[in-house]
């Protein structure tokens, strides 16, 4: 079918996390100043929102966005899907070939709209079409560009003081916020241990892509993201601090100590430098001391990202891209303390397609940025390190996006980025009293983020001048975040199995050692129910499950018993569940069918942990809210307009669709919002 | 000819100051498969005097040096040139795939 197109150049810039409710308490306070003048340009509801899907998870939520399907539909109903092999294993999902919905830039790309999808974590990768008009950038994860595949290295804080007589490296130590950067045992940090979790290999790893399965309980709050994420990780290196000797280019003056890089098999010696009034504020650092010229030179307090040096691999060195910044520098140059990021390979391009994309923003942008993952409840770190290195990280975002669009053609554009959600996982809920985070500032992590939204407002700055140029342009994300009101009870995680309510109420059976501790094994023979990921129950059913002992005949009274005793389950002396339905009855939430387990049930607002287990309509303290933010701008789009349209997330794809003049996609389940359109419909 | 001893300082010095290439087995003394490498590295010392230098570093009065390394387990030799980390070989090996491995280094 032929549609005329309201527009020829449609943006979708995706800010996953983004949410309504904070970001017009921010424009209000006069520090969103161009949301404010996308605003005034375009359309939107007075609330700003739109009604997301359930579950309020990401790539469930942005496969809706690709399709117009709900997700019991796509069937991406979390990170996760079940695995076919036990009710206790799950199989990680942000592959596109899961998605039984078809994609809109298939669509527009066989329509013959040059097409871009750049890391959209909701089945985007692999490509889904062969057709030369699409061209698809990473998808694989929901953090950065190349996150999951390119990480030579991991972040360091080099610490270098006279006091410290030899090199010491400790690798991926879980740092407390408070804890110094010296390293005083060793040996105590050096026994193996077992890892608390698998998950973030699987996550950010290759092993991602295979398809592996994995086993993860959720048995106490130490198995909670919220409580993992917190406390940051990260290599230290302790250095010795002396005056430079057996240097070619040192000059008089000069000190010197050592950075150890490639999984501490790399050293890089670094000169402390005075300025011309005799103070010690920057530092060189050097391949080795034979070399006239430094890597880079850093000023202290100043972030510099795109700092391309080899990594050690097993002997074989790879240029990789690396952030570095001089947190302090004492005056007279007896210590200094940095941080350098991971160290992103700039050749990785097994998520590019084509692949001679990355080439083309390496050579004309730079290489990709990586982003930082320490802060937590450090909030030294989250102020020095992490919120600089994410606007680092979004400003490079946005000028790769600008100058592909500048150079290529590109008629839609669909484009995510992670910076407000990668925050909000590690200290939103930090930014409320609660008693297990009692030393940490509650303010303080509100004016984090604060940061963060200020930092997408600059973001967003960066394509403002696309209205001018007849683009039209779609601010949208997933979900929001909420601020919690309480330290969540144990259901409805999303990483795995979780085990504390289902157990508490004879379901779940865990096999427990001899202190009657549980074992991280199911007791099959006993367990006639599991809570598994997000938002959901199976019933452990004799010729459908591996272990299955509950007799089909039973299933349907046996869920209507489960569904009792979630609603009468008291936490806090309060009702947790909100909602718990049949598979079947479901569908008046999209989360039917094969995908969605036997009981879909959500977690009562009050309770709710960032996002994932409640309503899309949850609220949460700081004015915080799960709805996802939804302003239309441009071309095609009425200008400073409001409706009280309910738009609803599976309405998306097919505005898009209108707009650009394609046809829908093939399961899309919503309908074009009419009423922020130009045109009469 | 007995292996010079490195600790952490004495390493900086000769790995990553005067850029030797060399290797380095990091073992233990009561380590059986240890003292079986150990003197095949002394016997070939010789044959590459002024050339590649041979070095052992003890990883229990050294722990640092093996954390560093991220080592799991000894023996194992590091290669190194040019300040640069080369390869290494893990557990018990024999005469043939050391020369062969310090010729591929030096050719590098």
């Amino acid at each position: 079918m032929k549609r005329e197109a309201l527009t020829q150049k449609l943006l979708v810039l995706g800010v996953d996390g983004m949410d309504p409710k904070l970001s017009r308490k921010f424009m209000d306070e006069g520090i969103m100043p161009n949301l404010q003048k996308l605003l005034a340009k375009g359309s939107a509801r007075e609330d700003l929102g739109h009604l997301g899907v359930l579950p309020t998870i990401t790539p469930a939520a942005w496969t809706t966005l690709a399709t117009g399907a709900y997700p019991g539909t796509h069937g991406i109903t979390c990170f996760w899907r079940q695995s076919p092999h036990s009710l206790d294993a799950v199989v990680y999902n942000m592959d596109s070939r899961n998605c039984e919905a078809e994609q809109l830039w298939n669509v527009t790309a066989d329509a013959g709209l040059k097409t871009l999808v750049w890391h959209w974590p909701g089945s985007a990768w692999p490509p889904t079409s062969d057709n030369p008009n699409l061209s698809v950038v990473d998808g694989t994860q929901p953090g950065s560009v190349n996150m999951g595949v390119a990480q030579l290295d991991w972040e360091k804080i080099i610490f270098a003081s006279e006091e410290i007589k030899e090199i010491q490296y400790a690798p991926k130590l879980e740092r407390p916020a408070g804890t110094g950067c010296m390293i005083s045992d060793l040996s105590a940090i050096t026994e193996e241990k077992e890892p608390t979790t698998d998950m973030m290999e699987l996550w950010y790893g290759e092993a991602a892509m295979t398809g592996s399965e994995i086993r993860e309980y959720i048995m106490g709050p130490e198995n909670m993201e919220m409580v993992i994420e917190s406390i940051p990780h990260y290599d230290v290196v302790n250095s010795p601090l002396k005056n430079a000797e057996g240097w070619v280019a040192a000059p008089a003056d000069a000190k010197e100590f050592t950075i150890l890089t490639s999984d501490g098999i790399v050293r890089r010696p670094t000169l402390i430098l005075k300025n011309a009034d005799g103070i010690y504020d920057r530092i060189a650092i050097y391949k080795n001391k034979k070399a006239e010229s430094p890597i880079v030179v850093l000023e202290v307090g100043k972030m510099v990202s795109g700092i391309v040096d080899d990594i050690n691999k097993e002997g074989v060195l790879k240029p990789a891209c690396r952030t570095m910044k001089v947190l302090e520098l004492s005056t007279d140059g007896t210590s200094v303390k940095m941080w350098i990021s991971n160290a992103l390979d700039i050749a990785q391009d097994k998520l590019w397609h084509p692949k001679e994309l990355l080439k083309d923003i390496v050579e004309n942008v730079g290489p990709v940025q990586p982003v930082s993952l320490v802060g937590g409840e450090d909030a030294y770190l989250v102020e020095k390190v992490y919120e600089p290195a994410w606007d680092s990280y979004s400003q490079w975002q946005a000028k790769a996006l600008n100058h592909l669009i500048k150079t290529r053609d590109f008629q839609v554009v669909f484009t995510h980025l992670h910076n407000v959600d990668c925050a909000g996982h590690m200290f939103w809920h930090l930014a409320k009293n609660l008693e297990r985070w009692s030393h940490c500032d509650a303010e303080v992590n509100q004016n984090f983020i604060r940061k963060f939204y200020i930092q997408t407002d600059k973001y967003i700055g960066e394509f403002l001048h696309l209205l001018d140029e007849g683009w039209t342009v779609l601010l949208l994300a997933d979900h929001g975040l909420l601020v919690g009101e309480e330290f969540p009870p144990q259901i409805g995680e999303y990483g795995g199995m979780n085990v504390q309510v289902m157990q508490e109420l004879g379901y779940t059976v865990m096999k427990q050692d001899e202190n009657g501790k549980n074992l991280k094994e199911v007791d099959w023979e006993k367990t006639t129910a599991v809570q598994s990921r997000s938002n959901y129950i199976y019933i452990n059913l004799k010729g459908r499950d591996a272990h299955g002992i509950v007799d089909p005949a039973d299933k349907y009274e046996l869920e209507r018993r489960i569904m009792s005793d979630l609603y009468s389950y008291r936490y806090k002396g309060q009702r947790i569940i909100g909602l718990a339905m049949r598979n079947k009855d479901a569908v008046v939430l999209g989360t039917n069918g094969p995908q969605c387990g036997d009981i879909f049930f959500t977690v009562d607002e009050g309770f709710s942990r960032l996002h994932g287990d409640g309503l899309s309509t949850t609220d949460g303290a700081f004015d915080t809210t799960v709805t996802p933010i939804f302003i239309a701008a441009g071309t095609g789009i009425k200008e400073n307009f409001t409706t009280t349209r309910t738009i609803r997330q599976v309405d998306i794809a097919p505005t898009i669709a209108t707009l650009v003049g394609v046809r829908m996609p093939a399961q899309c389940e919503g309908a074009p919002i009419y009423q922020i359109l130009d045109e009469e419909f | 000819m007995s292996l010079e001893q490195l600790n952490a300082i004495k390493f900086e010095e000769i790995i990553y100051d005067n850029l030797e290439s060399c290797l380095v087995i990091f073992s233990r003394k009561d380590c059986h498969v240890c003292k079986e490498v150990v003197p095949l590295l002394e016997e070939l010392q010789p044959n590459y005097l002024g050339k590649f230098g041979f070095y052992y570093v003890d990883v229990e009065e050294d722990k640092n040096l093996y954390q560093r390394f991220s080592l799991k387990g000894v023996p194992q030799i590091l290669f190194f040139k040019e300040g640069e980390y080369q390869a290494k070989l893990v557990g018990a090996v024999d005469e043939d795939k050391v020369i062969d491995k310090i010729d591929e280094v030096l050719e590098s």
